[in-house]
């Protein structure tokens, strides 16, 4: 009798600690160095459906084109690099378990591509727990470098607050003394008429009206039809995707730009609708985050291999998560590991070279400080482009950073 | 409250008349709930897009409830007759599982960039209309749809095949007893629910920019607008679209976070009060 419960006892004790064993190597592989040779491993989140589909293909080629060339020389600190591409709906809760998944059983230890501000907040409060860095180069919410904010969580794009401070920069250039603000009703949108409408009536403009639509919103006539009863002579719009094809198009047949002096697009306007809203919004204007024109070398090399890629110039979703490569690797390198840890504690406060000239990684709340643009939709020669009419630096667009912000 | 804001609400609703009217034909006559009626409205959107732009957009118009027609006989014949005998549920789950193919296979062919369709010249910019400077497209919209929805009561209450559909919808069994030709009927049905799902994607396009997610974005809304307006009542439905349409249109005004929820307010209301619908002759 006792041997045999000897036996059963040592039996289940073997099997107990094989399988603690197996479950504790592959959290392992998720954290540390899995070895010298080991591939680094980059998971992308983007999202596959709905109104931002687009903008997730475009950020995922940006990437494949940063590990292309980053592979071809010879890898990042010797090693080469993977991707892994995965897909969400936007919806957080998705987002999330692909998140762990990648982590937990592809062995992915940084993670890019995550596209919404409520997203990348569900992510950064999980990045420690999962032992795993994020590349932000796509959500543009304040509270991600505030409250949110993450060691974690390298915030490549401009926040929103860096955008509009841009725009308040040339908000006197142009025309328009009554503003209407339309904006999506999420937290992007919110915050982005916030920071305008301050900057706006410090200018000595007046709000007339200010509305908001829900996300995915087919028919912009009501609010339209508001806009044109309002006193406005110039709208700040911020409408994304299909919502904001959508209300360019109907504000056009609803002849709203008739009474209009400016229509001023935060994140609306860009490269990739330009075909598709076609001379409608000749004389938008928009805030530029990336100068596909930038005289520098690492930006014409990108330009051409992102061209050469994917048939056609990349804007500012494909530009802004080449830079989140960038840096990225400038962390790893510098780090000499890709342990996240590290890297991390690389980055803070570093400076390099990249395709928008030399940036910082902000020491207190990982922000990228970078300049930004205000462009003007005109015709060229090969169609539409932006024509940059201001430039502001990071010193002038980028607040101090939030004391809510613990690192 | 003014013009143009009502002028929107009729618009709105002229596009969920057209729509639900398809609908509540199918529904009606065949008792199956269409989950494919809103992927059928987007194919109809993108069919239009393609042939307006190497063609017409008018010869869109005709093009497109010709070939929705024959989707829809396609779909009586290889789906809703073979398995007339099934649980509804079934068959609804079946349109259901057609709906997700049909949204996949908009993406391969057209891709996932939101599309855009322009009106035809004349059509373009804003016309004035009981002193308001409306945009003419809407108006087309909201003057084509109410003759369709002319044309498809005079159909159904004069014509042969129409008292033939109103019989059957009534009581299918009964009606093949009186010697009516119930398969040719469904097949008429079906082929014409399906065209006016289509007719209506062509007259939203240069309305509402195209996406693979437009047919969702309706679907939900067009059910709710058949069972408020009756299950079996074609010109409840009607009445019931237009309805919906300027009260959310009018909500939205108001406060447009609500104006999301007034569809399933309205289904709430009108069930507790009249659960065979506004119009509803019977209980399915």
């Amino acid at each position: 009798m006792n041997k045999r419960r000897l036996v059963a006892a040592v039996s289940v004790a073997a099997l107990a600690s094989t399988m603690a064993a197996c479950g504790s190597a592959s959290s392992n592989s998720g954290g540390d160095d899995g070895g010298d040779d080991a591939p680094i491993k980059i998971a992308l989140i983007p999202p596959t459906s709905g109104a931002l589909a687009q903008f997730g293909t475009d950020a995922t080629q940006a990437w494949k084109t940063a590990v292309r060339l980053a592979n071809e020389a010879g890898g990042v600190d010797g090693r080469e690099v993977e991707l892994i591409v995965k897909e969400t709906d936007t919806d957080p809760a998705t987002t999330l378990r692909a998140a762990r998944e990648a982590v937990t059983q592809d062995g992915a230890q940084f993670i890019g591509a995550v596209m919404t501000s409520p997203e990348n907040a569900a992510l950064n409060a999980q990045l420690e727990s999962l032992n795993a860095m994020s590349f932000n180069a796509l959500g543009k919410d304040d509270a991600l470098v505030g409250e949110q904010c993450s060691p974690y969580a390298v915030h490549v794009v401009q926040t929103s607050s860096m955008d509009i401070n841009a725009l308040a920069e040339s908000i006197s250039e142009m025309p328009g003394e009554k503003w209407a603000i339309q904006a999506v009703d999420y937290s992007t949108g919110h915050s982005a008429a916030e920071t305008f409408k301050a900057a706006a009536e410090e200018a000595g403009k007046e709000i007339v009206l200010e509305q908001y639509a829900p996300l995915d919103t087919t028919d912009f006539g009501s609010y339209i039809s508001k806009l044109k009863n309002s006193d406005a002579d110039a709208v700040f719009a911020v409408e994304y995707g299909a919502d904001g094809i959508a209300f360019v198009q109907q504000a056009d047949q609803f002849n709203l730009d008739q009474q209009l002096d400016t229509v001023l697009g935060f994140n609306m306007v860009s490269e990739p609708l330009f075909e598709t809203l076609g001379d409608t919004i000749v004389g938008y204007y928009n805030n530029v985050g990336y100068d596909v024109n930038a005289d520098n070398e690492l930006n014409k090399e990108f330009v051409e291999a992102y061209t050469e890629d994917h048939g056609s110039a990349p804007y500012y979703v494909p530009a802004d998560n080449f830079l989140a490569a960038e840096t990225l690797f400038a962390g790893i390198e510098e780090a000499g590991s890709t342990d996240p840890a590290e890297v991390s504690e690389a980055l803070r406060g570093l400076t390099f070279d990249s395709i928008v000239g030399e940036v910082t990684v902000r020491e207190d709340d990982m922000q990228v400080l970078r300049d930004s643009y205000l462009g003007k939709v005109a015709k060229g020669d090969g169609g539409l482009e932006f024509e940059i009419v201001a430039n502001a630096s990071a010193d002038v667009t980028t607040p101090e950073a939030d004391p809510a912000c613990q690192l | 409250m003014n013009t143009a804001q009502l002028l929107n609400g009729v618009a709105l609703g002229s596009l969920l008349m057209v729509l639900s009217s398809g609908l509540a034909m199918i529904y009606g006559l065949r008792g199956v709930a269409n989950f494919a009626h809103g992927a059928l409205y987007m194919s109809g959107a993108y069919i239009a897009y393609s042939v307006s732009d190497r063609v017409s957009f008018w010869a869109a118009l005709v093009v497109v409830p010709l070939a929705l027609a024959v989707l829809g006989v396609v779909l009586e014949l290889v789906f809703f007759r073979p398995l007339q005998h099934r649980s509804h549920i079934e068959l609804g789950l079946i349109t259901f599982g057609l709906a997700l193919m049909a949204e996949r296979i908009v993406v391969l062919i057209w891709g996932e960039r939101t599309l855009r369709v322009t009106p035809p010249e004349f059509l373009q910019g804003t016309a004035s209309f009981l002193g308001v400077d409306y945009p003419a497209y809407r108006l087309a919209i909201i003057v084509i749809a109410l003759l369709i929805a002319a044309a498809l009561v005079l159909w159904l209450r004069y014509t042969d095949v129409g008292l033939h559909i109103r019989a059957s919808s009534q009581d299918i069994e009964t009606a093949a007893i009186m010697g009516i030709d119930v398969d040719r009927v469904s097949l008429i049905v079906v082929a014409v629910g399906a065209a006016l799902a289509g007719l209506a994607g062509a007259l939203a396009a240069p309305y509402i920019a195209l996406d693979p997610g437009m047919g969702n974005a309706y679907l939900i809304t067009i059910l709710i607008v058949v069972v408020v307006g009756g299950i079996g009542s074609i010109g409840g439905a009607m009445v019931a679209g237009m309805g919906l349409g300027i009260i959310q249109t009018v909500a939205t005004v108001w406060s447009p976070s609500f104006a999301v929820i007034v569809p399933y307010l309205a289904l709430t209301v009108v069930l507790l009060w009249r659960p065979t619908g506004l119009a509803g002759k019977r209980v399915s």
